[in-house]
């Protein structure tokens, strides 16, 4: 008699936990996946659910079951059920399949952990730093002197150990498409591996509340072919000298490098937008930051000293309706001169 | 934290005017006052816990050298502090016992003596605050120093606050061989004061 | 006049309170002047935090709160206990220090349903902000202020001490007791709660806005926030000092007060699971003081804790500060759900008119979770940068911590089967509560695999994981109490048609507000952020959307409860022919709860054995046994 129910039952959560599996693995949740990290990372999620749906499933099917079987029907106002107090064998079975379930989950967890966290010998190294509110790079060249930028260029199927590290609080260099993030910490400095497999450009973001300009602590990283990384590297190494181009292109790929005109304002664009864009609009520049003031209007009729000091010092004037102590204070020493002096350039033909 | 270690003690007096609800039946054996100053303690230690995780942090995990360069910690003085810590809890014994038996004068002589020698404690701390040559923000280690310093003489001026209250009420003639129980819980939290204090003075200034 | 401020109550708190602050001025005055501080008089900061923590207690000692122990500590004789400050006449002995429970589990319930409906509509503040990319109706300090009040209010001021007012107000009658075992500390550690919510939610007044960190209030962030945050730092003292002892009272109360025959595997498993609770409370609340403490020194006489920038004695350590919150933050998941476990225990069982499958392992699952729950923190912290090596055994127990959760649930499920089921209101909560928990521990098993977590922490996944265990979670289990004890707390029944409603609109709305974010998480959607991609402009146009119904859904029950409050039908003594012992009393309860204190004979679930009792009443002559309770013979076979 009782058997019907159960079996009908059984068959009712097969169905539905095979519809949920098909949903939950035909449809791809997740945004591009660019490095060798993303393989494991989707394929454990794929795994989890496999095992998570059956078990939702379980629990609703039942609830639903009692709730259709076990209802009270009038007449039954006064009836109770029969006084089952336990049963050891049930309750042995759905403590035992439970663990073993999930001792092994973290054995296969731990296995993709080891896989995404292989050290490789030809790695690169790239320091990354966070402040509130952008990302800068460093890559350390061999018997030279390291090469600073704010974009992030990558060579594709290089491993790349970032070192990441923090200026004022915590942040979180996080590149979705690569599947894998770590905290930039105050005081210590912490490790992630990627390996990129797929040309093209992908958001870093920042996902450890910072402040203010959290929200738009966003930067993006270039995934170039071995070859056209070589070339960009050449590139930053090259003396600066009186040609700002190469601190141009350093901003992105598509800009115009500045080509022959090459003065002073089209390098400070570039600077604000890769520096200061993030955190305030300019109409000109095509920022919408919002954490500082709109500098489209702030602006209006400031001599040159005044703006060199607005980038150097920020503290000494302060915005109404603004705080000091937001804006970093270290762009003397995070920017170079010509990027300094253009940035002062722009800003100024911009305010006029 | 001050309301639940005084009210742990405090309870019983109002017990004798209960007219309206029915005697609680007692399910334990245990004394309620006294449970709820051992869990008070349970929850002090944990407090001193988290404090000593921010000292395993900086000297342990981090490594940092302790002390901080350039400074030193007055151990010799730290140590006599110690011992005059460690005899107020040998009066404070002597007076519970003195008043368990009914030995009045006994009882007050110690219970001042106590409240003294605690007073004595904190005065040197204080002092030793002002000659240790380093200030909170020197360091992170400095912090640390005076972080787990500071919580302790929190307590003890917490702990003396409480003897004071027993003195005073010794001095007006309260307790009794058979009602002694407003003693005996204060000497608990002052007990576990001394106790937390070897902890802090061998992990601090000894190791 | 003299005569209102001389006597405790509100007159006099509103003195104390300007004593206080002007103490606290003073105190910053004297204290920098000896230090030879610069504007020893005008500090405002200085003179705001010191206020924010000397004002609370003038005005506690203003109240009354402390006014019988100053009495006992003086030495005078105390006054006769005239149990003038127990029970409640009229509405407004409920704003006065009252000593009895009853009393005290209604303020904490109205209390905390205050604050959550200030953090609901904080959060529909947000919800509106995101409705489309780019900055609408705040600005960014806004709305990290709106997110950090909004879960600060919901988890110190909502879930946690609801929990608290629930088990005061049935507690002690559960387990035959006349009250708690201490009252007056019971009185004291309610007021501090509305000191600590009435301190998060003016934070918006503060200069420089809210407390904008998050609830976490990760160092060094929290340290070079404005002034705000201290209003955090402080108020979080105060919750925290609030739920200590109320957890060491319920923690003396059910060791030491139990009527006769009540062992502890006769204990209702409510009073197994807030036993669990006030255990984990004692032992993890003191390390988020601490680490408020920790910020607040380095804040206010620039301690140098989490002070790690590169140069001379700048060595702090900043993940030490998320160690110390973790251990206290990851139990505090725990303590928001272990009460609630016990209510949904309580209900199926009798709405289910079946005993409990597996009471002891009920109990002792509770008492697993305990013990577990201590060696898991640093699951949150898998991409904090601590030593990797940590992250594996954090992970293993995180995921063994399932095997007890499993079995609670396994448990319920088993006890609905064959049962007879009641589908009122509260059971209806409880069943939803059951499915939409499922969710929220799944996705907590997956988060526990470190690879698939370093993916999605700090993403929308987290926001819909943690909302699934703390709505989906808590929230039902209190909307499934509140119902069941409702008749209990005021003598009247609610609207059952307005609950069903109350209870549809909600399991809807909030599966469709929160389901959507596990999709946005796992598409790369970082949390806390007001402004974010165009791709995900549909998903959270459809969360704002249901999250607004959800709110509304929240207007049904409001209406519900005060309109049943004032003129609801009269609720019979046992009106869902239960056996524990609070249900043997009146509606309401008696003043003192029992006339003499009952003897339990039973378990309390024996629901559908023949002759089964839980408890017996030597004198009934006022608490009167009902069908289902004291009567020696079988409630239901007649």
């Amino acid at each position: 008699m009782r058997r019907h129910p159960v079996a009908q039952m059984v068959i009712v959560g097969a169905i539905a936990s095979a519809i949920g599996i098909v949903i939950a693995l035909v449809i791809d949740w997740f945004p591009a996946d660019a490095a060798e990290q993303a393989g494991p990372i989707d394929t454990l999620y794929d795994v989890l659910m496999i095992v998570s749906v059956p078990v939702f499933v379980l629990v609703t099917t039942v609830t639903l079951f009692a709730v259709w079987r076990f209802r009270m029907r009038p007449g039954q106002e006064n009836e109770d059920g029969p006084p089952i107090h336990g049963n050891t064998r049930l309750e042995v079975i759905w403590t035992a399949v439970p663990a073993i379930l999930l001792v092994s989950l973290c054995s296969y967890a731990y296995a993709v952990l080891v896989d995404i966290e292989e050290k490789h010998d030809d790695q690169l190294v790239v320091h990354v730093t966070g402040q509130q509110f952008a990302w800068r790079y460093r890559y350390p060249q061999p018997g030279g002197r390291a090469i600073e930028t704010t974009a992030l260029v990558l060579p594709k199927d290089r491993p790349v150990l970032f070192k990441v590290h923090a200026e004022d609080v915590i942040h979180d260099f996080w590149v979705p498409a690569f599947r894998v993030k770590i905290d930039a910490v105050p005081g210590i400095t912490t490790e992630v591996r990627a390996t990129p497999t797929k040309l093209g450009r992908y958001p870093v973001v920042c996902a450890e509340l910072c402040g203010l300009g959290h929200a738009v602590m966003r930067s993006s990283v270039r995934v170039v072919t071995p070859a056209a990384y070589d070339r960009w590297l050449q590139e930053q190494t090259a003396p600066a000298g009186g040609e700002a181009t190469g601190g141009a292109t350093a901003g992105g790929e598509g800009e115009a490098g500045g080509g022959g005109g090459a003065d002073l304002a089209a390098l400070g664009r570039e600077t604000f937008v890769s520096n200061c864009g993030s955190c305030h609009t300019l109409a000109d520049a095509g920022t919408s930051g919002a954490a500082g003031p709109d500098l489209t209007t702030a602006l209006r009729g400031q001599d040159e000293a005044t703006l060199r000091e607005d980038i150097v010092a920020p503290d000494a004037r302060i915005t109404e309706g603004y705080q000091a102590g937001v804006m970093p204070d270290n762009f003397a020493e995070t920017l170079s001169a010509e990027q300094i002096d253009g940035l002062v350039a722009y800003l100024a033909s911009v305010s006029r | 934290m001050e309301a639940a270690s005084a009210s742990s003690s405090l309870h019983h007096a109002g017990e004798a005017a209960h007219h309206g609800p029915p005697e609680a039946h007692r399910s334990s054996r245990v004394d309620p006052q006294m449970l709820g100053m051992l869990l008070f303690i349970i929850s002090e230690i944990m407090v001193f816990g988290a404090f000593f995780t921010a000292y395993f942090f900086i000297r342990v995990v981090d490594g940092n050298p302790w002390p901080a360069e350039g400074t030193e910690l007055p151990k010799a003085i730290a140590g006599v502090n110690t011992a005059i810590l460690l005899s107020s809890s040998v009066t404070l014994h002597w007076a519970l016992e003195a008043i368990k038996r009914g030995n009045r004068p006994a009882f007050k002589a110690g219970m001042a003596t106590t409240f003294l020698l605690g007073a004595c404690f904190l005065f040197i701390q204080i002092n030793e605050y002002v000659h240790v040559g380093f200030a909170p923000y020197d360091s992170a280690q400095a912090s640390v120093f005076y972080g787990l310093t500071g919580l302790h003489g929190a307590h003890v001026a917490l702990g003396l606050l409480l003897l004071l209250i027993v003195t005073v009420r010794a001095f007006r003639g309260h307790f009794s061989p058979q009602a002694h129980r407003g003693v005996e819980v204060p000497g608990i939290y002052w007990h576990f004061v001394d106790v937390m204090w070897v902890i802090v003075f061998s992990t601090v200034y000894l190791l | 006049m003299t005569a209102k401020l001389r006597a405790p109550g509100w007159y006099r708190s509103g003195l104390f309170l300007l004593l206080g602050i002007a103490f606290s001025w003073v105190l910053v005055g004297v204290g920098r002047l000896a230090m030879d501080y610069p504007n020893a008089w005008t500090d405002g900061e200085a003179i705001t935090t010191v206020s924010l923590i000397a004002a609370p207690l003038f005005f506690l000692v203003g109240l009354g709160c402390f006014d019988y122990w100053f009495y006992w500590a003086s030495g005078r004789p105390t006054r006769a206990e005239d149990h003038s400050s127990h029970g409640a006449e009229s509405w407004k002995d409920y704003f006065r220090v009252n000593t009895d429970h009853k009393v005290i589990g209604i303020q904490y319930i109205c209390t905390s349903f205050f604050f959550m409906f200030v953090g609901g509509l904080i959060a529909m503040l947000m919800r509106a902000e995101l409705a489309q990319p780019g900055m609408q109706f705040v600005d960014t300090a806004t709305f990290n202020g709106l997110f950090s009040v909004h879960a600060a209010l919901l988890i110190f001021l909502f879930v946690i001490p609801i929990f608290a007012g629930i088990a005061n107000y049935v507690l002690p009658l559960m387990i035959g007791a006349p009250d708690m075992a201490f009252p007056r500390l019971n009185a004291l550690s309610f007021w501090l709660l509305p000191v600590a919510g009435v301190m998060l939610s003016a934070s918006f007044f503060a200069p420089g806005g809210a407390f904008a960190s998050g609830w976490t209030a990760y160092a060094p962030l929290s340290t070079e926030m404005p002034l705000g945050q201290v209003f955090f730092t402080v108020g979080v003292q105060f919750a925290g000092a609030a739920s200590i002892a109320t957890a060491l009272n319920f923690l003396v109360t059910i060791i030491t007060m139990r009527a006769p025959g009540m062992s502890f595997f006769r204990m209702p498993l409510l009073v197994w699971a807030n036993f669990a609770t006030s255990l984990l409370v004692v032992i993890a609340t003191p390390f988020i003081a601490a680490s408020q403490f920790f910020v607040l020194l380095d804040r206010a006489l620039g301690f140098n804790f989490f002070d790690a920038f590169v140069g001379a004695g700048k060595d702090g350590s900043v993940l030490m500060y998320q160690h110390v919150f973790w251990f206290y933050s990851h139990p505090a998941v725990y303590i928001m759900m272990l009460p609630g476990f016990g209510i949904i225990s309580e209900i199926i069982s009798v709405k289910a008119r079946k005993p409990i499958f597996g009471y002891r392992m009920m109990a002792f699952s509770l008492l697993a979770i305990v013990v577990l729950g201590f060696t898991v923190w640093a699951h949150h912290m898998f991409v904090s940068g601590m030593h990797a090596w940590i992250r594996v055994p954090m992970m293993i127990t995180t995921a063994i911590i399932a095997v007890p959760t499993g079995i609670k649930i396994f448990s319920w499920l088993a006890t609905m089967w064959r049962g007879v089921l009641r589908l009122d209101t509260p059971m209806l909560f409880a069943l939803g509560f059951l499915t939409t928990f499922t969710l929220g521990g799944i996705s907590g098993v997956m988060l526990a695999m470190i690879p698939f977590d370093i993916y999605v922490s700090d993403t929308y996944f987290i926001v819909a994981h943690i909302h699934y265990v703390l709505f989906g979670g808590s929230m039902l289990t209190i909307f499934a109490g509140i119902y069941y004890w409702f008749p209990k707390m005021t003598g009247r029944m609610y609207d059952e048609r307005l609950g069903k409603i109350h209870f549809w609109a909600t399991f809807v709305f909030f599966n469709v507000t929160f389901a959507p974010m596990h999709l946005l998480g796992l598409d790369g959607m970082p949390r806390r952020v007001a402004d974010y991609a165009e791709q995900y402009a549909t998903l959270n146009l459809l969360v704002t959307i249901a999250s607004f119904m959800l709110g509304l859904s929240m207007l049904v029950f409001l209406y519900n409860m005060v309109a049943s409050w004032r003129g609801g039908p009269r609720a019979a003594a046992n009106p869902w022919r239960a056996l524990t012992l609070e249900w043997q009393v009146s509606s309401p309860p008696p003043i003192f709860n029992f006339d003499a204190v009952p003897t339990v004979v039973g378990g309390p679930y024996e629901y559908g054995v023949p002759g089964a009792v839980h408890g017996i009443f030597q004198s009934p002559a006022e608490a009167k046994p009902t069908t289902a309770g004291s009567v020696a013979t079988s409630p239901t076979r007649e």
